[in-house]
């Protein structure tokens, strides 16, 4: 059964975001980092390590503003990990819905087939991919401002914006190929 | 891959650089259009130099033919650590003579100096530049120039051979040719640095390159699909001589961390790849994707019997009779027959580190 | 002082580190107080050991004192070699009743009986335990102490940890067992590791174990519980679960050391969606290797990096107390036999 965007009715001045880690490490230094930084909204984090996810939570689970996938590069298993989930979500949530993080992009040992793999998924699926740092408390905060803001949108809370227009601006873009060009 | 457009841009162009930063390419898991070529980006996103999807299959061929042995021979059975180097200025490989007089007499310079050399009753260094002709594939490839550094003895009598006590060799292997013919005129490009012997000596020789020919070193690793290309070739390599083992060997990060070595027996290693090459279909180019499921293959054979992930670590070690190769950018070729497909590879990872 | 006894007692000297050195040769006990106090231990160690060696020739020492010396050493420090653990087979009645006495002459006449040129140490250490040495030689030469082998025997169980046997001694150190300690035979248990007392601990279970209940039940580690009450885990249970398991196939708290886990593969190779399917097995070995083997395994499994359940495969390693396995296709599922028997 896959997760749902909009089968529950939003909750006031709420927001609530799922974070999808493999690896279930950076995620609760992320958590801790998001609802200490909110003030003004009530932010319920929720943690996972793939989906589906379990059934027994189904009734107690409110609905789901964002999904955030942590991918971390050094490691193959957490990247398909994360492409087996993302079948598992409704389509109605790679509309603004869903965003990815990136770890260890900057590392110049990993074969760069990962990267580009998972940039193509996230242009593929027009949601936003961030690059985090996520060994500092500096870079952990960085994230998880940014999450912060692409989940204020999402969860309708920000005004003349929604989640299907700012997706449109963030989203990964992969170039063309220059054999491309040469092939038609 | 035959039509290409220049992908390439140097700081010679006075135009401001285009931007090529995207890397993208081939993925096995790919959702979209699968691509034959695949481009990766130097560090400073200025040059984008072309890494093969498909790698022809070596020939099996005697390197003395075209390689003086002896030059071979001081290349093979040792382990080298490698470095990258960025291209050299007026580099020439007519004045080998005098390079090798300039940086006999800098080292005892650094030594007078109390700089930290071996302790021993050393008088000098002789230093020996040869240049190894012949392992150069292409015509835009530097000839390979072999380093190596002799102590002399207080005691040495007349006649005695001297102790080799550091060697080191600059080379470039089927460079990727639109990046040499793109480079401004007095510059030579060897990317590849290999050094055997002491840290002290190598540092040493390194500053006095980089004095000498305004390049930088840097340290260069050979990543998972590397491995995985190297592993895959030296496996096919069966047929004609015995590889003796397959070894591959893995790092978990558990706490503490948990080393895993499969050593593969090496007829079973090699029909498992015969029978991917053949399903699909014999060609002499060998492709990335049946590398993939060789090592995909051995590893969920693993995963039947120990339900561990691989992919959740990283490969570290990859060995044969034929030749090991480490992550940490640690090579050995055992063997002369595949050293030029070798060192094509490892020439591919340095110009991929070059800073512009 | 012969050559032969200073060249093992330097050799001895070589390799006790600095720090313990001094502690050593307290116990050691064939120095006068007024010697030892004249030893300078600040001083470099072969300075250290030609004053030493000077003070031996003094009292008049000789081989046997010397390999008492290493034995000291050796027992406070079990874990200088690679032990290999053998279990003895068919006990006869008498075999409960042998006592250290009794048995250690009867070993060293049964040895001596095998082989003349043999130098047999006994010491019985204070958890029950016989340490000997034994320096080989054969018909003519005399022992070597250079490279001596150590087997440690507790008298009321039937296992032995030997350290440093070479193949061609071994069938004599085996005859000379067996009717020592009234058994019937002796085999391999395929175990093998640095750390003498972890292997014992991992034979005679004496490390915490966990053990499979319905309800989930307060566990030495737990997950940890999230920090904020905004912050919700979804897999708690299976996080719970996955701890469980980890630890019901492990152990608790502080495992036993193991270093290696070896295992012989030859199985056929059934991948699906690959080519070469073969009748014939897949031939490989497989090395674990770690500081600390089973917290690794443990913790690769209590963290999702092995899917759980555990495979019976690495959780023989604690079930049967051994690491060296021989994994063949047996039946539909993939089993393992037992090792070879000697």
């Amino acid at each position: 059964m896959s997760l749902k965007p909009f089968n529950k009715l939003p909750e006031l001045n709420t927001a609530n975001v799922l974070l999808v880690e493999n690896e279930e490490r950076f995620q609760k230094k992320l958590a801790d980092a998001i609802v200490l930084l909110e003030n003004n909204v009530n932010v319920i984090v929720r943690l996972a390590r793939s989906l589906p996810l379990p059934l027994e939570n189904a009734e107690s689970r409110p609905r789901i503003d964002l999904v955030v996938f942590i991918v971390h590069l050094n490691s193959e298993q957490s990247l398909l990990s994360a492409e087996t989930s993302l079948k598992h979500l409704d389509s109605g949530y790679f509309l603004g819905k869903v965003c990815f993080l990136v770890t260890g992009a900057r590392c110049g040992t990993l074969p760069y087939e990962r990267l580009t793999s998972l940039k193509k998924m996230a242009a593929t699926l027009n949601s936003p991919l961030l690059m985090t740092e996520d060994k500092t408390a500096e870079g952990v905060n960085t994230a998880a401002q940014r999450v912060l803001a692409v989940l204020r949108v999402a969860a309708g809370l920000v005004p003349m914006a929604t989640g299907l227009y700012l997706s449109s601006l963030t989203r990964c873009t992969v170039p063309n190929d220059p054999d491309w060009q040469n092939q038609d | 891959m035959e039509a290409r457009v220049s992908a390439i841009t140097t700081p010679r162009n006075e135009t401001a650089p285009h931007r090529r930063t995207k890397s993208y390419g081939f993925s096995r898991r790919s959702l979209g259009v699968e691509l034959t070529s695949h481009f990766g980006c130097t560090p400073g996103q200025l040059t984008a130099v072309r890494i093969p999807t498909s790698r022809g299959i070596p020939k099996p061929r005697n390197l003395t033919e075209q390689v003086d042995p002896e030059h071979v021979a001081l290349i093979v059975k040792k382990e080298w650590k490698l470095s990258y180097v960025t291209p050299l200025y007026q580099f020439r490989h007519t004045q080998l003579q005098s390079y090798s007089k300039q940086l006999a007499s800098f080292l005892v310079a650094e030594k007078q100096q109390g700089v930290a050399v071996e302790v021993g009753q050393e008088l000098g260094f002789k230093v020996v530049f040869t240049a190894a002709l012949g392992l150069a594939e292409t015509e835009d490839d530097a000839e390979t120039v072999l380093i190596q550094i002799q102590s002399k003895s207080a005691f040495a009598a007349e006649g005695e051979t001297a102790k080799v006590v550091w060697s080191g060799w600059l080379s470039c292997v089927s460079g990727d040719v639109e990046y040499l013919k793109a480079l401004p005129p007095d510059f030579t490009c060897l990317p590849l640095f290999g050094t055997s012997g002491a840290e002290s000596l190598t540092t040493l020789v390194m500053s006095w390159f980089e004095r000498t020919f305004d390049c930088y070193f840097g340290p260069l690793g050979i990543n998972s699909t590397n491995l995985e290309w190297l592993a895959a070739l030296w496996t096919g390599c069966h047929s004609d001589t015995n590889i003796r083992y397959l070894k591959l060997a893995w790092t978990v990060p558990a706490q503490p961390p948990l080393d895993v070595s499969y050593t593969v027996h090496p007829q079973d290693a090699w029909e498992l790849w015969d029978s991917i090459r053949q399903e699909s279909g014999l060609r002499d180019t060998v492709d990335i994707e049946e590398v993939n499921c060789f090592i995909r293959g051995l590893e969920s054979h693993f995963f039947r019997h120990f339900r561990i992930y691989l992919s959740a670590g990283t490969l570290t070690k990859v060995a044969t009779s034929l030749g090991s190769a480490h992550k940490d950018g640690k090579i050995r070729i055992a063997s002369s027959d595949m050293m030029t497909s070798v060192l094509a590879l490892l020439t591919e990872c340095a110009l991929l580190k070059m800073p512009i | 002082m012969d050559d032969s006894a200073k060249q093992v007692l330097r050799k001895i000297i070589r390799r006790i580190p600095s720090n313990k050195l001094q502690n050593i040769l307290s116990k050691w006990e064939h120095l006068s107080k007024k010697q030892f106090r004249s030893l300078e231990f600040t001083q470099a160690k072969w300075l250290l050991c030609d004053n030493l060696l000077s003070l031996c020739e003094e009292n008049d020492l000789s081989m046997k004192h010397v390999t008492e010396l290493e034995m000291i050493y050796r027992i406070e420090n079990p874990a200088q070699g690679s032990w290999n653990v053998c279990q003895l087979i068919d006990p006869s009645e008498e075999a409960v009743t042998v006592d250290s006495l009794t048995f250690k002459d009867s070993f060293k006449a049964h040895l001596k009986h095998l082989i003349s040129h043999v130098s047999v140490k006994m010491k019985k250490h204070e958890d029950n335990a016989i340490w000997i040495r034994i320096a080989w030689g054969d018909n003519f030469t005399q022992p070597n102490h250079l490279n001596p082998t150590y087997v440690v025997h507790h008298l009321q169980t039937p296992y032995v940890f030997v350290s440093g046997l070479t193949a061609k001694h071994k069938p004599f150190l085996h005859q000379a067992l067996i009717p020592s300690t009234h058994y019937g035979g002796l085999k391999d248990v395929h175990l093998s590791g640095r750390c003498l007392t972890a292997l014992r601990d991992l034979l005679m279970r004496q490390y915490k174990q966990a053990f499979p209940v319905k309800h989930p039940r307060l566990l030495q580690e737990k997950s940890p519980v999230p920090s904020h009450p905004n912050i919700e885990t979804e897999h708690a249970k299976h996080t719970e679960k996955r701890l469980q398991m980890a630890a019901e196939a492990f152990g608790e708290g502080i495992l036993p050391k193991l270093e290696t886990a070896v295992y012989k593969l030859e199985t056929r190779f059934r991948e699906n969606g690959m080519p070469g399917r073969r009748e014939e097995p897949f031939r490989g070995v497989v090395k674990f290797s770690s500081s600390n083997l089973l917290e690794s395994l443990k913790n690769c499994v209590s963290s999702g990096m092995a899917s759980a359940p555990v495979t019976p495969l690495l959780s023989s390693i604690t079930q049967k107390g051994r690491n060296y396995f021989v994994i063949t296709d047996k039946g539909p599922g993939v089993s393992h036999t037992q090792g070879r028997k000697i």
